[in-house]
C-alpha cells in the first residue's frame, strides 16, 4: 500500500532578517535571501514520514520565478523523488486563489497521487489559505492542523489527527484528500550528500510553463486574482511610561505591578 | 532615527538585528558549564562578537541563534567547555554584504 | 542511493576564493569537479577585511577586470596614527590602481558561478564533517554518515579547518595563531561616499588606522569605501585579546564608529551588516607542516595563507593563488602516475616559487613585531605629539628636532627609539 504524495512549497524572503528603512517606512528587501516557507519543511517531512513507512513517492510542487529551483533542490536533498516547478511570466501577481488554481492544474496533470500534503501558512503573508482553496479545486476532502497520519490496512482510507487548542480530533478519510500540517509539529530531516548530488545530476526537477497545463489565462496570475491589498496601516507607537518598581520585596512588586495593569484597563478585577 | 543610527552607540541587540539567520532548531553550541567555574577570565564573554555568552548570577549563558560562526569561543575557552560545529543543512548566518 | 555511486576526480571542500579558484581551473582543464559549499550560496559564509589586490586573479581569470563584481579601485591610501582625538596620517594616491574593493559575499559568489559555467558541480547546503582515509591515502569525503570518494581532495575549508583537525592533520588552533576581524557595513549614496571620502567615479579609499583605535590591544583598524557602502573594521590578537580586552569587544567596534575623527564621513549611513571572522597570523606556527599529503591538497586560509603588515591585509589573493596552484599541482599529480604525497609535493614547489610563499618568508618576524607595545601605542601617540607641536603654533614654531626632543621626553629613549626604527625597517 504504498502512497504517492504531493507536497506544496513556497520559496519565500527570509522574513526574520526583513527590516523598516526608518527613512521611508518602507520594507528593506535589499539582498534578502529565500528560502523555503519553514512550514512547508514541516509539511514536507511529514510525507517523508509516510513514504519511510508504506513507500511510494514524494513529488514537491511549488509556483514561482525560476530562482525557486534551489528550494525544490534543497526538498530533494531531504530525499524528495521529484520536483515540479510551475513556472511564468503569466503566473506573475497571484493572489492565493490564482495560485492554488495553477497548483490544482499542476497536480491534475501529475495525475496519479493519493494525498496532497501543504504547511500550516506561509511566513510572509499568512494567510493559509491555499491547503482549502487547492483541495476545493480539485473537490477533495481536506483536514487542517494535522499533526499525524495513519493509513488504514484498505490502504485507502488515512486516519488523520488534527490539533485543535484544547483537544485532539480523529478523522478517517478517503484518499485522495488533502491535508496541512500544524506548524512545528516535525523538525524537517537534514540535507543529504547523496540526494543533493542526486538532485544536480539526474535532473529529477521540471519546469511547467502555462503552456504545459491546461490552464485558462483568465485564472492565472493578476488577471486571476481578485485580492487588492487596499493600504498598508502601521501599528501605532505606543509611548513607554519607564516606569521601575523601586524595591526590593516580591510581593510588593506583585501588588504594583496588578494596581498598574488595572490602572491601565489591562487587568479587570 | 535614521542619521542618528550610526551617530549613537547601539545595543549588541540592534546591530544583529540588520543580519539575515536560518536558525537551525538544534544548537550547534554545547557548553560544558560545569567547567566555566574554574575559569578565571572567561574570554567567551568579553570576545564573542555577537555577545552569544553572558553571565548571569556568575554563570555562563549562552545562546547560539546569533552566532556569526567565527569560530573565536571554542578557541579562546582555556578549559575546551565548548563543542563547537557549523550548522547544517545551509543554516545558520548568512552574509550578504561583507 | 547512496554517494558512493558518484564519482569525482577531484573534490574541493569548501567555494571560498581558493576553492573556488581551484576547482575553476581544474574544470577548465577537463577534471571532473565537485565542490562542497556548506552555506546556502557560496559566499554566505564568507567575510574579509574590503580590500583585494588583483594582479594573481587575472592571471586566473581571463578579463576579471571587466567581468568580476568591483566596487572601487583604490586610488587612496591612507595610514593614520591615532592618539585620542588626534591622528596623523601618511597618505598616497595614484591615479593607477592595483587593488580594488568589493563584498567578498559577491566576489566568492562570481568565482564559484565560473567554477560552475567550466564544467564543476557545486552542491551548497553540504557540511564536511572529516575527511574519508584508506591505507594512508585521502580517498574522499565524509557526510555525515555518507562517504564519496574522490582519486584527490583540496581542502579549502577555510580558517577554523574542523575538517583538518577531526581528520587528525592538524591540532586545534591556538589563540596565538590568530587575530579576531569585526566589521561594520554601513550603508551610504554613491554620491555621500565621494563628497565625504573626497572621491571621483569608482575611485576608493583603503584606510589603515593604528594606536588608539584598538584601546590598548594589539592590532588595528580599517575603513574601505565600497560603492555604495563603507565597511569599518577592527582587528584584534586574539592571545592578547583574552587578557586586553575589559568589557565586551562590540564595544570597541561602537567606539571606532563613533571616534569624532571618523563619524563625521558616515553619518547619513545605517548599519547593513555585522561580521566577524578569524584570520590566519603567525605564519610559521599555523602552516600545516606541509601542504600536501597522500591524496590531499591544503589552500587558503586552512592553510595559514595571508599576509598582513599592519599596513595592508592580502588575504583573498593568496587564497585564490594557492588554489591555483593546488589545480596545478593535481594536475602535475594525474599525468606523472598518481596523487601520491611524492607527486604532489610539487605543490609546495609550485608555492615557494611564487609570491606566497616568498612572500610570507620575507615577512615571518612581522607578527612578532605588530605585538610590540610602543609600535601600536607609543609611536603613535609620539607621532600625533611631534605633529601638534609642529603645528599647533601660537608663537614659534620649533625646529623639527626639538618638537620630536620634546614630544618624546620621558617616554622613550634615542637608543630605543632607533632600534625600534631599525628593527621595523629590517622586518617589514
Amino acid at each position: 500500500m504504498p502512497l504517492d504524495i504531493i507536497v506544496g512549497i513556497k520559496w519565500v524572503p527570509n522574513t526574520t532578517a526583513v527590516n523598516i528603512d526608518p527613512k521611508t517606512g518602507t520594507l528593506i528587501r535589499e539582498g534578502i535571501p529565500s528560502v523555503v516557507n519553514p512550514h512547508d519543511l514541516t509539511a514536507v517531512e511529514m510525507a517523508l514520514k509516510l513514504k519511510d513507512k508504506y513507500g511510494g513517492s514524494v513529488t514537491a510542487i511549488s509556483m514561482a520565478p525560476p530562482s525557486a529551483l534551489a528550494g525544490l533542490e534543497h526538498v530533494i536533498g531531504m530525499g524528495v523523488d521529484r520536483g515540479i516547478l510551475a513556472s511564468d511570466r503569466a503566473f506573475a501577481g497571484a493572489d492565493t486563489l490564482a495560485t492554488s488554481y495553477v497548483l490544482a492544474k499542476v497536480i491534475e496533470k501529475i495525475g496519479r497521487f493519493d494525498l496532497v500534503i501543504m504547511g500550516h501558512e506561509t511566513i510572509d503573508s499568512s494567510t493559509a489559505h491555499i491547503g482549502a482553496q487547492v483541495a476545493s479545486w480539485l473537490n477533495l476532502p481536506y483536514v487542517y492542523y494535522v499533526v499525524d497520519a495513519v493509513l488504514e490496512d484498505d490502504g485507502n482510507t488515512l486516519e488523520v489527527t488534527r490539533i485543535l487548542e484544547n483537544a485532539y480530533e480523529k478523522y478517517r478519510i478517503r484518499l485522495p484528500a488533502v491535508i496541512s500540517i500544524a506548524m512545528h509539529t516535525f523538525n524537517p530531516r537534514r540535507v543529504r550528500l547523496s540526494e543533493k548530488l542526486r538532485a544536480k545530476m539526474e535532473k529529477p526537477i521540471e519546469i511547467w510553463s502555462i503552456k504545459d497545463l491546461e490552464i485558462d489565462p483568465n485564472c492565472a496570475g493578476l488577471r486571476g486574482s481578485p485580492t487588492v491589498v487596499s493600504g498598508i496601516d502601521f501599528v501605532p507607537k505606543v509611548p513607554r511610561k519607564n516606569e521601575v518598581f523601586q524595591g526590593s520585596d516580591p510581593k510588593e512588586a506583585a501588588r504594583w505591578l496588578l494596581s498598574k495593569l488595572i490602572e491601565e484597563g489591562l487587568l479587570d478585577l | 532615527m535614521s542619521t542618528k543610527e550610526v551617530r549613537k552607540k547601539l545595543r549588541i541587540e540592534d546591530i544583529l538585528n540588520n543580519n539575515v539567520w536560518d536558525v537551525d532548531y538544534e544548537a550547534h553550541i554545547i557548553v560544558d558549564t560545569s567547567k566555566c567555574a574554574k575559569c578565571e577570565y572567561k574570554p567567551c564573554v568579553r570576545l564573542c562578537p555577537a555577545e552569544c555568552y553572558t553571565m548571569v548570577d556568575d554563570k555562563v549563558l549562552f545562546s547560539y541563534e546569533g552566532c556569526l560562526e567565527c569560530g573565536t569561543c571554542r578557541i579562546v575557552c582555556p578549559e575546551e567547555a565548548i563543542t563547537w560545529r557549523y550548522p547544517p543543512s545551509g543554516r545558520g548566518i548568512h552574509f550578504r554584504f561583507s | 542511493m547512496d554517494a558512493t555511486s558518484y564519482r569525482f576526480d577531484v573534490v574541493v571542500v569548501g567555494a571560498g576564493p581558493a576553492g573556488s579558484s581551484a576547482a575553476y581551473t581544474l574544470a577548465k582543464r577537463g577534471f571532473k569537479v565537485l565542490l562542497v559549499e556548506r552555506g546556502r550560496s557560496p559566499g554566505a559564509k564568507n567575510m574579509f577585511g574590503g580590500r583585494v589586490y588583483v594582479s594573481p586573479l587575472k592571471e586566473i581569470y581571463p578579463d576579471f577586470e571587466n567581468k568580476a563584481p568591483i566596487h572601487r579601485w583604490v586610488t587612496r591610501e591612507k595610514v593614520s596614527l591615532v592618539d585620542g582625538d588626534n591622528m596623523t596620517t601618511l597618505e598616497y594616491e595614484a591615479r593607477n590602481s592595483k587593488s580594488f574593493t568589493t563584498y567578498l559575499t559577491q566576489l566568492s559568489g562570481w568565482m564559484a558561478k565560473q567554477a560552475e559555467e567550466a564544467g564543476a558541480l557545486l552542491l551548497n547546503e553540504i557540511t564536511v564533517d572529516r575527511l574519508y582515509m584508506e591505507n594512508g591515502f585521502v580517498r574522499g569525503i565524509v557526510v555525515g554518515e555518507e562517504v564519496l570518494k574522490a582519486d584527490v581532495v583540496i581542502d579549502a575549508e577555510g580558517i577554523n579547518r574542523l575538517v583538518l583537525e577531526k581528520s587528525g592533520i592538524v591540532p586545534r588552533l591556538k589563540p596565538s595563531q590568530v587575530a579576531l576581524g569585526i566589521k561594520e557595513v554601513i550603508k551610504l549614496s554613491v554620491e555621500e561616499i565621494n563628497t565625504n571620502f573626497g572621491l571621483e567615479g569608482n575611485e576608493g579609499l583603503a584606510w589603515i588606522l593604528m594606536g588608539d583605535v584598538t584601546k590598548g590591544v594589539p592590532g588595528g583598524a580599517f575603513i574601505y569605501t565600497n560603492r555604495d557602502s563603507v565597511s569599518l573594521g577592527l582587528v584584534v590578537y586574539l592571545e592578547d585579546a583574552i587578557y586586553k580586552v575589559n568589557k565586551h569587544i562590540s564595544n570597541y567596534i561602537e567606539e571606532l564608529r563613533l571616534h569624532p575623527l571618523l563619524n563625521k564621513y558616515i553619518k547619513e549611513g545605517r548599519i547593513m551588516e555585522y561580521s566577524s571572522h578569524l584570520i590566519p597570523e603567525d605564519i610559521g606556527s599555523i602552516m600545516p607542516p606541509k601542504p600536501y599529503y597522500n591524496g590531499l591538497l591544503i589552500a587558503g586560509d586552512a592553510a595559514g595563507f595571508l599576509l598582513n603588515l599592519g599596513y595592508t591585509y592580502r588575504g583573498v589573493d593568496f587564497a585564490a593563488y594557492s588554489g591555483y596552484l593546488a589545480a596545478k599541482a593535481v594536475e602535475y599529480g594525474h599525468d606523472n602516475g598518481g596523487y601520491n604525497e611524492e607527486n604532489l609535493s610539487i605543490y609546495k614547489k609550485y608555492l615557494e616559487e611564487s609570491f606566497i610563499l616568498k612572500q610570507l618568508k620575507k615577512f615571518k618576524d612581522v607578527h612578532s613585531l605588530m605585538k610590540k607595545e610602543r609600535l601600536f601605542e607609543l609611536y603613535p601617540s609620539l607621532a600625533n605629539h611631534i605633529a601638534r607641536e609642529l603645528f599647533h603654533i601660537d608663537y614659534e614654531s620649533p625646529k623639527i628636532l626639538e618638537a620630536i626632543k620634546k614630544a618624546k621626553e620621558g617616554r622613550v629613549g634615542w637608543f630605543t627609539l632607533l632600534r625600534d626604527l631599525y628593527e621595523v625597517s629590517r622586518k617589514i
